[in-house]
């Protein structure tokens, strides 16, 4: 890359099904919050890149009355309309090209204020898909969930595991959303049923919530921090639509991965990283994105859950945080997944917190079934 | 597909009715009008100030975007100020119809009434307020005209307190 | 550090107007793949894609995921969606893309399909952007008439008061933007992609319209138009193999004022004229000075500015520092701003002849480029454009996006 970036600072909200907070209340508490976990003043802010969607918060060009709450007032401001990560890939951007130095990326979604679910169902075809209404992300993927059970033989009770690793993980986290008491395989197995196989435990909940992160060029990184987290790599791609597309593997996520650990030297996923924060907005996603990111070959990913390499005492814990199934802010959720990811390194993840973290991965992912991912490699300073 | 539902053929194409209603939104807010609304029910015009730049945003506004605080003071604005911009309505017509109503024939408007939204720049506030110039030729509506609001005769503590502003004479 | 050079070398688009023949994956393939073929690029160099469009107006929610194929998935994408700035914000989105060296050639294209929508004239999108405002201030006891008059009165929105005080401050009259009108529907009518065209429209024919609500008049007002447009980026070495005049990006800005027209849920904000546009002029002098013009009323040869409305072809004209304040339309008078003039402003039509929402502000771009280029056809300006400012606004008018481009790279 052409220069260096680092994360500087971040903030999230405590996410929550529909706290009496607006959407410019979260905005200001995690710009405010990120600038003074930075240490900086909102003169320091080069540009502004703003996460929302128009569908979700009901407002037509939904970064014009954030302006002021996320501290874009005089400033070289932007929008990014998909999941939270790929507007901090644009921040990244701004900084690479030299025009600015830093960059503030600001990620909001009330979920309550209407459905994301509703909101997916826009996303079908105009012309046939969506006049069958039959379709919307639940059931595209339970179709996708069925395809993977039957082609290498995946049980239901391995799916659950995956929600009862993050549910207990999120346990941990103060900052998410759904925290049940003692999360098991039974209860997740008896939840109710949506769109079978996915029932309302292997769902990510919806949530209220919003987060923020800086990034900085080197110069100013060093100036601003001792703990600066860096960029090492990144990558996305963006698979075509959810008929025309392989919905066996996710492709998009593997080119992402690929391209992403090429920049950053990762020759060996499951020993190079030391974590992994992934959006999983279903839990039979999660295994696919272990596949996809080379933590195993295909259709291994039960292996993974089954045996424990991805719980917080594994080789390669994923989610400690609790992942999506513990908070999905929808647009924020990727923002998120880098910030925990950030936690990590700097040794500010509590009591989730993975020891000897050096480097790793956060990945976020916008569309039905996964259809566009981003990946990014993060490390420290050694 | 019905007949029916088929709108109109072009030699590539057929274009067919279809209707996607959004949906119910669920939006949430401050209570800044709340507070705006305690205030009309007095005949008096609340504002919040920033305590960084002194600036005064009415209706109240919580968050100064240029000083990046939150404004907990309050002030009260005059209720005569200068219009800043306003624009000119065709003349209303009985059998108009605006968003589903006939204001005509509702009441709401005169036959032949030409409405005239317009800003409003209260003394002492730094923002507008969006309402309507009443008993004024609206040939002679300009900017920078002095003006004073026309308040309901019992304000109960809602915006339509405000009726309108008209002219200081 | 060293800054990479970036140009268009490549633009597309569609005739705007009401086209009801082709669907909206079909509409931004053509643009897509005009814009490809203009670039002498294949699909397979073009490495990522910047897309956007005002999501409301067409009724898909991120159209790429599902049209995505037919111009290029799998492959990165990235939207941008910004209100009436999307389009510049998508180019500057592409331009981004390659300065920062993560692609070496981008794609990108922004459309709108109005006709689409169940309401005449794109207002179902429009109208959402003040409607959740509507909705809180009729809960909060707004009277009807108050809505009536809005609705009549302010039906175009902020822009109808932005006019009002944009007249008072600088003095011009409606005749002004009779002219305005006038001239940028006569260029139009010499470029084959616009909507509304009339190749000898009169200032008079303009004032034979009625009104919409004074000051502004039916013969002011910019259609409702469908259209894509898309542009091709890349860095400096390609650009050279690939086209005989790249058009250079010579620098972006896009900087952001508080909301004009009240804040979130009709909370105040403190800004009194609308016609004050500190965005844009802030904007354009860190545009120029990334770009390192220093003295734009003599460097840049062009302009095409966002104007939807006729005053604000004047207005931002002197935002951008190309006429004092309050003195565009002196120049107007003079035939400055013709589309032979010593300032052609929007030799395109603009933005009051076509407007996909979404395409609007990368039509701005992509035109600078055409005459850069030279292949502006019969709307080309006689004179050598060595410069050209690409201007776009957005939100409740306080959003900017300005691209300088030129006709050799920035040293």
């Amino acid at each position: 890359m052409q220069r260096k970036i680092a994360i500087v600072g971040y903030a999230q909200t405590h996410h929550e099904a529909d706290p009496p907070n607006t959407r410019e209340g979260m905005v200001f508490e995690v710009a405010k919050g990120a600038l003074d976990k930075a240490g900086i003043t909102r003169e320091a802010i080069d540009t502004v890149i703003n996460v929302s969607s128009d569908y979700q918060d009901g407002r037509t060009i939904s970064n014009l009355f954030l302006v002021m709450a996320e501290g874009a007032y005089l400033k070289d401001e932007s929008k990014v309309e998909m999941d939270g990560a790929f507007g901090v890939l644009y921040a990244m951007m701004r900084i690479l090209s030299g025009t600015h130095d830093t960059a503030m990326v600001v990620g909001v979604t009330q979920g309550s204020i209407f459905s994301p679910h509703q909101i997916s169902f826009y996303t079908l075809d105009p012309t046939f898909d969506r006049q069958i209404g039959l379709l919307n992300d639940v059931a595209a993927a339970a179709i996708q969930a069925r395809m993977y059970k039957n082609k290498y033989d995946v049980s239901d009770e391995q799916i659950a595991m995956v929600s009862v690793k993050n549910l207990v993980n999120a346990t941990s986290n103060p900052y998410a959303h759904r925290r049940i008491p003692k999360p098991t395989v039974k209860k997740v197995l008896n939840s109710k049923l949506y769109c079978d196989p996915i029932r309302e435990l292997n769902i990510s909940p919806i949530s209220d919530g919003a987060c923020a992160l800086i990034l900085a060029s080197e110069e100013k990184a060093k100036e601003i921090t001792d703990a600066p987290v860096w960029v090492k790599g990144v990558g996305n791609c963006q698979d075509s639509y959810l008929r025309d597309r392989n919905l066996l593997k996710l492709e998009s996520l593997e080119t992402a991965a690929k391209k992403a650990y090429k920049m950053a030297g990762v020759k060996d996923p499951p020993t190079e990283l030391d974590v992994a924060e992934v959006t999983e907005r279903f839990s039979h996603e999660e295994l696919m994105i272990y596949e996809a990111l080379g933590l195993c070959r295909e259709g291994k990913g039960k292996i993974l859950i089954e045996t424990g390499v991805t719980e917080r005492k594994g080789q390669t814990p994923v989610n400690p945080s609790g992942g999506a199934l513990g908070a999905d802010p929808v647009l924020a959720t990727g923002l998120v997944r880098i910030v925990e990811a950030a936690k990590q390194i700097r040794g500010e993840a509590g009591k989730y917190q993975i020891q000897g973290v050096r480097q790793a991965l956060a990945h976020g992912q916008t569309g039905l079934c996964a259809q566009s991912n981003i990946v990014f490699i993060l490390g420290g300073e050694r | 597909m019905e007949e029916k539902q088929i709108k109109y053929k072009t030699e590539e194409t057929i274009a067919t009715e279809g209707e996607w209603p959004v949906g119910d939104y669920k939006y949430k807010a401050w209570k800044h009008h709340e507070e705006f609304k305690e205030g009309l029910k007095e005949k008096k015009i609340v504002g919040s100030i920033c305590s960084g730049c002194g600036r005064v945003y009415v209706p109240p506004a919580y968050i100064c975007g240029r000083c990046f605080r939150w404004m907990e003071e309050r002030t009260i604005v005059s209720d005569r100020g200068i219009i800043t911009s306003f624009v000119l309505s065709n003349p209303m017509k009985k059998g108009m119809k605006i968003l589903g109503m006939d204001p005509v024939d509702m009441g709401i408007v005169a036959d032949g009434e030409v409405l005239i939204p317009c800003m409003v720049k209260f003394d002492g506030s730094d923002s507008f307020v969006q309402t309507i110039l009443l008993n004024v030729d609206p040939k002679d509506a300009k900017v920078g005209m002095r003006v004073q609001v026309v308040w309901a005769k019992e304000p109960k503590g809602q915006l339509s307190d405000i009726e309108g502003v008209e002219p200081i004479k | 550090m060293m800054r990479r050079n970036v140009a268009i070398i490549g633009c597309g688009q569609t005739k705007h107007g009401r086209l009801r023949n082709v669907n909206t994956a079909e509409m931004i393939s053509e643009a897509a793949w005009n814009a490809m073929e203009d670039a002498k690029v294949t699909p397979d160099e073009v490495e990522a894609i910047v897309v956007g469009n005002m999501q409301g107006f067409g009724g898909i929610y991120d159209t790429e995921l599902w049209a995505g194929e037919l111009f290029g998935a799998p492959k990165p994408f990235l939207r941008i969606t910004t209100g009436g700035t999307t389009g510049g914000s998508v180019a500057h989105g592409g331009y981004y893309s390659v300065a920062s060296g993560l692609h070496d050639v981008v794609l990108a294209v922004a459309w709108e399909k109005h006709s689409d929508s169940k309401e005449r004239g794109a207002t179902t999108g429009l109208a959402h952007v003040a409607m959740a405002n509507m909705f809180h201030d009729l809960q909060q006891g707004a009277s009807l008439k108050w809505l009536v008059s809005l609705v009549t009165g302010a039906a175009i929105g902020v822009s109808a008061f932005q006019a009002s005080c944009y007249m008072y401050r600088s003095g011009c009259k409606v005749e002004h933007l009779d002219m305005v009108a006038a001239k940028d529907r006569r260029n139009a009518a010499k470029n084959e992609y616009a909507h509304l065209r009339w190749p000898n429209c009169t200032p008079e024919d303009i004032a034979k319209t009625e009104w919409v609500s004074y000051p502004l008049r039916f013969g002011h007002v910019c259609p409702a138009s469908d259209g894509a447009s898309a542009v091709v980026f890349a860095e400096e070495k390609i650009a050279k193999k690939k086209a005989e005049r790249p058009a250079w990006i010579k620098s972006v800005a896009a900087y952001a004022d508080e909301p004009n027209w009240l804040g979130e849920n009709s909370q105040g904000t403190a800004i009194t004229d609308l016609s004050e546009q500190l965005e844009c002029i802030i904007s354009a002098k860190e545009a120029y000075r990334r770009a390192g013009i220093k003295d734009p009323r003599k460097e840049i040869d062009m302009a095409e500015i966002y104007q939807p409305f006729p005053h604000q072809e004047l207005m931002f004209s002197e935002r951008l520092d190309l006429f004092d304040d309050g003195k565009a339309w002196i120049a107007l008078e003079e035939g400055q701003t013709e589309i032979d003039g010593s300032m052609p402003l929007d030799p395109s039509g603009g933005v009051i002849s076509t407007n996909a929402i979404g395409s609007s502000a990368m039509q701005r771009v992509l035109e600078c480029a055409l005459q850069i280029m030279g292949k502006a056809g019969k709307h080309q300006v006689p004179k050598d454009v060595k410069n050209a400012v690409a201007h776009g606004w957005g939100g409740s008018v306080n959003f900017t996006t300005v691209a300088v481009l030129g006709d050799s790279p920035r040293r």
